[in-house]
């Protein structure tokens, strides 16, 4: 009985191994952002790399480019996801080979989904070959320019091709469950089909939805390839400028990336703590009403 | 109105799977495609071009599927044992602080991909691993752990510890229980953990690019430069060839989870 209270510990080794990994970078980009490296001679904590950052008009850009391309992201690919997943359930689809197509998004890499979007949507793409061939476009520069374009149009519809499509098969279990049980009962109480959507399994559904929402959120924000693929040259999505400036050949100048990194982190915790607060007063809630 | 309205949501289904599936044929279009000039709705030549590229070119299909593969496999493996032995931690000997670890198991979904990479760098050059397969093994680990714990969590509370227990008392050894009466339970769970770690790694592009250095080659890092440099019929090819492996993978799991969970009932 002796091995029941000394397995358990050998057990989370392995687990805090890797956590310790995550917190070891956490930990570098704070520290070297802050402007402490020792081996470059940099030796005094400050904030200026921060300041700096954001003094730049370029990187401010890419900021709020970034913020875009999380928020339309997230928000179209939870709806679209919601609605796929009702569909789903409600034509009795949740299984088989329907199911199969709405789950492959999910194992197509984003560098392809980038090939995807390149072959449909540039300018002379298919999508504006078949509008030509309908009569709907007269030449090829009539169709609006999604790709390489300051709107980041492009990333978007990446994301949501790929997202939305896992929020419905993330969604799929819970208001599955919920449908079968407390909307079915709404809908013999004599409550519309509609009303019992929205009322009971919706509402019901969203501890999955905005959980899928928030990695969503966290990812195509923290995002490279994507917006490095499909973006525009001017502004950058943060990472890529992140990145860029990671890689400059003076290696006193790596506090400027960490202090990028570090605003990515916070921007991304903060996200996580708005998501863990309402939880938290969702689940009081209904605890309360219960 | 009930009915109108479903049929509403079928079109909806409808036009899901369409846009979900024109984009992959498309693609396999382009892999065969000499010319393709507006405003033509399919290639005006064909050519084999791009697989010859593929199968003799500068870095030949065999060996790139190969490593992708193996390393995807290793971090799969990695990622299941791992969350296996978290899960069997939290809910089985209910450690204590035990809701601080189910925090911490999503840590790395807060921390985005590319954050990590680029603060873990200095330490896997400290560690000197960095440019070597185990420094992409533990970053690829990183990102895919998140979703075999939430697997492994679910299945390992589900089974709980009743039957092992039962085991234990006719006489079996703690390890044998475990082996011959859990183990076998927690198959589905496992098979579809390691089949969830397998893309994540199979997917990464930047974690790679970051902990390799260029020296562990993916099929992703193959790819990238080929789309950057706006090459439609060579990128389309190792799309096909990615897409594809990923499909065959993932079915010859879906079938294992499903004989897993046959074998289970009978």
């Amino acid at each position: 009985m002796k091995n029941r209270r000394v397995i358990p510990f050998l057990l989370l080794i392995p687990f805090m191994l890797v956590t310790a990994a995550v917190i070891a970078a956490v930990i570098n980009v704070i520290v070297q952002g802050l402007g402490y490296i020792k081996a470059f001679g940099l030796t005094t904590f400050t904030l200026d790399y921060y300041k700096e950052v954001l003094k730049r008009p370029d990187l401010v850009q890419s900021l709020l480019v970034s913020l875009k391309i999380a928020v339309f992201s997230a928000v179209f690919a939870s709806v679209l996801g919601t609605l796929v997943c009702a569909a789903l359930i409600r034509c009795r689809r949740a299984s088989g080979g329907m199911l199969t197509i709405v789950q492959m998004p999910i194992l197509v890499p984003h560098a392809v989904v980038a090939v995807f979007t390149v072959a449909l949507l540039t300018q002379n793409g298919i999508i504006p070959r078949i509008l030509y061939a309908a009569g709907l476009l007269h030449n090829y520069s009539n169709f609006p320019d999604f790709l390489y374009g300051t709107s980041y149009t492009g990333a978007i519809l990446a994301y949501i091709w790929k997202e939305a499509p896992f929020v419905a098969y993330f969604t799929l279990a819970l208001m599955k469950s919920v449908g079968e049980t407390l909307g079915e009962a709404a809908e013999n109480l004599g409550a519309s089909p509609l009303r019992s959507f929205f009322d009971i399994t919706l509402p019901m559904s969203m501890p999955a939805i905005s959980q899928a929402f928030l990695i969503i959120f966290i990812f195509a924000f923290g995002g490279y390839e994507v917006p490095l693929l499909l973006g525009a040259t001017l502004p950058k999505a943060f990472p890529v400028a992140t990145y860029i400036e990671f890689q400059a050949p003076d290696l006193r100048d790596r506090p400027y990336a960490m202090a990028m990194n570090g605003i990515t982190l916070i921007l991304s915790a903060l996200m996580a703590l708005a998501y863990a607060l309402l939880m938290h007063r969702m689940m009081k809630k209904r605890g309360v009403r219960a | 109105m009930n009915k109108k309205k479903n049929r509403l949501l079928r079109a909806v289904l409808v036009l899901t799977a369409v846009i979900i599936l024109v984009p992959a044929l498309v693609i396999v279009l382009w892999s065969f495609t000499g010319k393709w000039p507006w405003p033509h709705i399919f290639p005006a030549t064909w050519s084999l071009r791009t697989y010859e590229e593929l199968i003799f070119g500068t870095s030949p299909l065999p060996g790139l599927l190969g490593s992708s593969i193996l390393l995807a496999s290793i971090v799969a493996l990695l990622s299941t044992v791992i969350a296996t032995m978290t899960a069997r931690a939290t809910e089985i000997y209910r450690v204590p602080g035990r809701q601080l670890i189910r925090y911490a198991e999503f840590l790395p979904m807060v921390v985005p991909g590319t954050v990590f990479a680029m603060g873990f760098q200095v330490t896997l050059i400290r560690a000197g691993l960095n440019d070597t397969m185990t420094g992409v093994v533990l970053v690829h680990l990183v990102c895919g752990l998140p979703y075999a714990y939430a697997i492994m969590t679910d299945m390992t509370a589900a089974v709980g510890d009743a039957l092992e227990e039962q085991a234990q008392v006719l006489g079996a050894s703690g390890t044998k229980a475990f082996l011959d009466v859990t183990l076998p339970q927690l198959v589905p769970g496992l098979l579809s953990s390691f089949s969830m770690s397998f893309i994540i790694s199979y997917s990464q592009y930047f974690t790679t690019l970051l902990a390799g250095g260029g020296q562990v080659k993916t099929i992703a890092l193959v790819l990238v430069p080929y789309i950057q440099s706006g090459d439609r019929a060579l990128s389309s090819v190792y799309s096909v060839v990615f897409v594809g492996s990923a499909l065959i993978v993932f079915a010859v799991f879906e079938k294992a989870v499903k004989r897993a969970n046959r074998g289970m009932q009978q």
